[in-house]
């Protein structure tokens, strides 16, 4: 069986515990394996701004940890609630990067988790005209992007 | 008496998503062991695993394991009941 298929199948069996009818669809991206948990039981996951769909995906990462290694990543959406998120995320760091040009003010974001870092700092990449750097010692940081000269 | 209406027949679903996610969380899954109690309308679990696995359940600054408890208070909330849970060592 392929790790990915083994993943959803232990997300159908927390799902099914959890006496909720949700159907995985998972998707292969450049960025990683995408799970996206659909129905119209999701509400619950995506509550308190995806309080229990995080702890989910916490979950699930540190259990197939060993297996996923480095390089694998594998994203746990409910009914495109993340997906829209990292949208917003992507907009957000863009209009940073602009706003960090026309004041000539570095901006900040966040404090982020890694996996919303992450999306800040491709965003950013992509930009030639502006950088963007974590700052902080915790789980949670900020993230500064600034104009490049 | 408050201790009466344990585990008459089926599995509640908070216990088998504790049981579901630490099997799948620790080494030695055959010495999880998840006890239920009720006491005045909150359901308290208390878990147990081989010591070794210890660490796995509670992770990095204590996350796997605060994780776990939003997962059950999510499982709860969807079932209106409370639940807790106590990580035994």
């Amino acid at each position: 069986m392929s790790l990915t298929s083994e993943i959803t199948e232990f997300l159908q069996s927390v799902v099914a515990a959890m006496g909720m009818d949700l159907s995985p669809t998972v998707e292969e991206t450049p960025d990683g394996t995408r799970i996206n948990l659909e129905g119209e039981d999701g509400g619950v996951l995506v509550r308190r701004d995806g309080e229990g769909l995080q702890a989910l995906q916490h979950l699930t990462a540190t259990a197939f940890r060993r297996q996923l290694g480095d390089d694998r990543r594998i994203v746990i959406d409910c009914n495109g609630f993340r997906k829209d998120k990292d949208l917003e995320l992507k907009q957000m760091a863009r209009f940073n990067a602009e706003k960090s040009r026309s004041s000539g003010m570095p901006q900040e974001m966040g404090p982020l988790n890694p996996y919303e870092r992450r999306i800040v700092h491709l965003a950013i990449a992509e930009d030639p005209g502006a950088t963007s750097e974590s700052v902080g010692d915790a789980f949670m940081k900020t993230v500064i992007i600034s104009a490049t000269k | 008496m408050d201790d009466a209406g344990v585990d008459q027949g089926g599995v509640s679903p908070v216990r088998q998503v504790i049981e579901v996610v630490v099997r799948a969380l620790v080494d030695q899954p055959e010495a999880v062991r998840v006890t239920e109690t009720e006491r005045r309308g909150l359901s308290v679990l208390e878990l147990r695993t081989a010591p070794g696995d210890m660490g796995k359940i509670i992770g990095r600054q204590g996350r796997t394991a605060s994780a776990l408890r939003t997962l059950v208070a999510v499982t709860a909330e969807k079932h209106g009941t409370r639940a807790q849970l106590d990580i035994k060592d």
